[in-house]
């Protein structure tokens, strides 16, 4: 279980996060709206440890965060997929793929070359494993991205925005290959954008807004005039992300 | 026998060779940027054979020892040239010479930042090239290149300590007698570098601040 | 006087062998002073402030005091608290400080270009930081500073002619010995200002084709 508790994070006197709670079960796929600067990729980068918590706790398959000693193994359950990619951009995309499995799990290499393959081939970039970041189009990133983060086995999958940086086709490349994780039964937190989209992947979605999560409902139920539609906010975000 | 004890005579020796040394420094730096910057206008009025035999000479100056270029000025020229080459003389001539091949590059380079079309506007507005270079190169290229010139200088000083090898009573000179009467290398050598030190460090300072003052009358003071 | 080249064939062997030192000498202190230059550089991006302050320290007091003192200190002083090393290592020690102070001012600018999500991404993805820092950091940074880290090479190899002060014949000491033996320092001296140079524009050329080469993968993209 991913579980965020009461979680408070300021930068300065900007209040981002103000008393989150969530909590995310195996095999779930939660879907995080909100307009920007609601504090949605912050929530993301509480989960992995790349910010301090100000309040609260967030633990993952009960490894708190916030101690270093169970940090480690926090970011050993949970992979994450960045926004603009962040491919190390000396290696190769299948060394990518292979640091971390060789470094942190100490998988033998050629095992991980292997199942980096593998993993390269399930989403269609087989014949690109050689390839520098810098000779891959932004999709293609993005996917051996994706990649890069299943190649550690996490039980949960954490994607901030993973395709605001993209134009609409690869986008649908990007997307495509988070429907088929959707099904495979993959945990899942995804912050994003793509309201149709989380519409039909998600099980739940929740809604953030200045910092505090509005609604938690499942996903059905958050489209619906008399579930998160109900909330003024949200029939408001929802429109004005559909004119756009 | 010899006195190997220090003594405030000792001090005073430092002083004049740190006096020297700054004194060959302001000099050398004095004609090494003007030459450089004529060197610089030069290549601007696009001089033929001239603008090439400078970009050659600056090349080989900056691309060669300033120790070989001191021996070159004074072991070579004397037998040459027929003249008879001081110690001072030859300190002068090649740092200036050294200098100046480095603020030949700084001015060229300061005359470049300056966009094409404003050249060709005040051009348009029938002012010559000269009065281009005065009024509207100049200014702005000073404010350009206060910067690296002050890193140039800064690093001049310290490659001064070479003229000590043929014989100027420098600084470092002083030090190498010091050192060699009271075989006390570690304090001679300490209190010789940390002098050089808060000289490069004074050097270091008027640049920045006279950038400051440059940089105060070219920045746009809004409406 | 007649300038009369031919009277240096003789001693081409000689003075090749002196160049050759030079070369021996640089490239020993230039592992030295990168190997130096990454561990200050991670000094410098160190947690811990006085870490971060002799860092410091280091690069600015070496920056800013003429390596002939340097030279000098080490030269002098080490015999003194009964360190007894040839010329040769006290020329690569000395050579090896010095350079290490502008290699990790080139070196520390490039970890400071890398784009901190990539180091994110290594931390989410449980690396520890040693191999944070040498599968990701230094080989990024170290490509970026190819050019920078070419300039301190060029830089040692002119510095090293200082050392002909020390007894070590490496090209300029072999050039002193030439002109001693000839009464030719003019020949002598413009052809080793012309070895200088060539010598420092072959290495240029060479390290353009190795930041070429070591940037290969960063090619634009082919979207």
């Amino acid at each position: 279980m991913l579980k965020v508790e009461n979680v408070k994070k300021a930068f300065g006197d900007v209040i981002v996060l103000d008393g989150v709670n969530l909590t995310v079960s195996p095999g779930e796929v939660v879907s995080i709206l909100g307009s920007s600067g609601s504090g949605k990729s912050t929530l993301i980068r509480c989960i992995n440890g790349l910010e301090k918590l100000n309040d609260g706790r967030i633990t993952v398959d009960d490894f708190d965060v916030s101690k270093p000693r169970d940090l480690a193994e926090a970011r050993k359950r949970s992979g994450t997929v960045f926004q603009l990619f962040n491919l190390y951009p000396h290696m190769t995309a299948l060394q990518n793929i292979t640091l971390a499995p060789v470094e942190v799990l100490k998988r033998p290499k050629a095992e991980a070359e292997a199942e980096g393959r593998a993993l390269l081939a399930s989403v269609g970039l087989g014949d690109r494993a050689d390839a520098y970041p810098s000779q891959l189009s932004g999709g293609q990133r993005q996917r051996v991205g994706i990649c890069r983060a299943l190649a550690m086995k996490p039980r949960y999958l954490l994607l901030d925005e993973v395709t605001s940086a993209l134009d609409p086709e690869m986008t649908a490349e990007v997307l495509a290959i988070l429907a088929k994780l959707a099904t495979d039964g993959t945990t899942m937190l995804f912050v994003t954008h793509e309201i149709e989209f989380a519409r039909q992947i998600s099980d739940r979605i929740v809604f953030l807004e200045k910092g505090k999560l509005l609604v938690d409902l499942p996903a059905e139920q958050f489209f619906a005039p008399d579930g998160g539609l109900a909330q003024p906010r949200v029939a408001q975000f929802l429109s004005k992300m559909r004119k756009d | 026998m010899r006195y190997t004890e220090f003594t405030p005579f000792d001090l005073w020796l430092l002083t004049q060779g740190l006096g020297v040394t700054i004194g060959l420094f302001l000099a050398t730096s004095l004609l090494g940027v003007l030459i450089g910057v004529v060197w610089g206008v030069i290549r601007f009025y696009r001089v033929p054979v001239l603008t090439q035999l400078i970009t050659f000479v600056s090349e080989i100056l900056k691309n060669s020892p300033v120790l070989v270029q001191l021996f070159l000025v004074f072991f070579g020229f004397p037998g040459l040239l027929k003249m008879n080459v001081t110690p001072v003389t030859a300190a002068l001539i090649t740092l200036s010479a050294n200098t100046a091949a480095f603020v030949y590059v700084i001015a060229v380079s300061a005359i470049e930042s300056i966009g094409r079309d404003q050249i060709e506007a005040a051009r348009v507005f029938g002012l010559t090239r000269w009065q281009v270079l005065r009024h509207v190169i100049a200014p702005q290229a000073a404010a350009f290149s206060i910067g690296p010139l002050t890193a140039l200088l800064v690093n001049q000083l310290q490659v001064t300590s070479l003229i000590s090898v043929i014989g100027v009573m420098d600084l470092a000179k002083i030090g190498a007698n010091l050192n060699l009467r009271t075989l006390k290398p570690f304090i001679v050598w300490t209190a010789v570098g940390i002098l050089y030190y808060l000289a490069a460090k004074l050097v270091a300072m008027l640049g920045s601040a006279l950038e400051k003052r440059l940089r105060a009358h070219s920045a746009f003071r809004g409406l | 006087m007649k300038i009369d080249l031919t009277i240096l064939a003789p001693y081409v062997g000689f003075l090749a062998e002196g160049a050759l030192l030079t070369a021996e000498v640089c490239a020993v202190a230039l592992v030295g002073s990168v190997i130096l230059g990454m561990l200050v550089a991670i000094a410098r991006t160190s947690q811990l402030a006085w870490v971060r302050g002799l860092a410091f320290a280091y690069v600015d007091l070496f920056r800013n005091i003429p390596f002939l003192v340097q030279l000098f200190f080490f030269y002098y002083g080490l015999p003194e608290i009964g360190i007894y090393i040839d010329a040769f290592t006290t020329g690569v020690i000395a050579l090896s400080i010095s350079g290490g102070a502008y290699a990790s001012d080139a070196i520390r600018a490039g970890i400071l270009a890398i784009d901190n999500g990539i180091i994110e991404a290594a931390e989410v993805s449980g690396l520890p930081r040693r191999v944070i820092f040498t599968r990701i950091v230094l080989p990024i940074a170290l490509r970026t500073s190819v050019r920078p880290l070419g300039s301190v090479l060029i830089n040692m190899i002119l510095t090293s002619s200082i050392l002909s002060t020390i007894t070590l014949n490496e090209l300029t000491g072999n050039a002193r010995i030439v002109t001693s033996e000839t009464f030719r320092p003019f020949e002598v001296y413009v052809v080793l200002l012309l070895v200088y140079a060539a010598l420092t524009y072959l290495v240029s050329i060479a390290i353009s084709l190795l930041h070429r080469w070591l940037n290969r993968d960063m090619q634009p993209e082919v979207n």
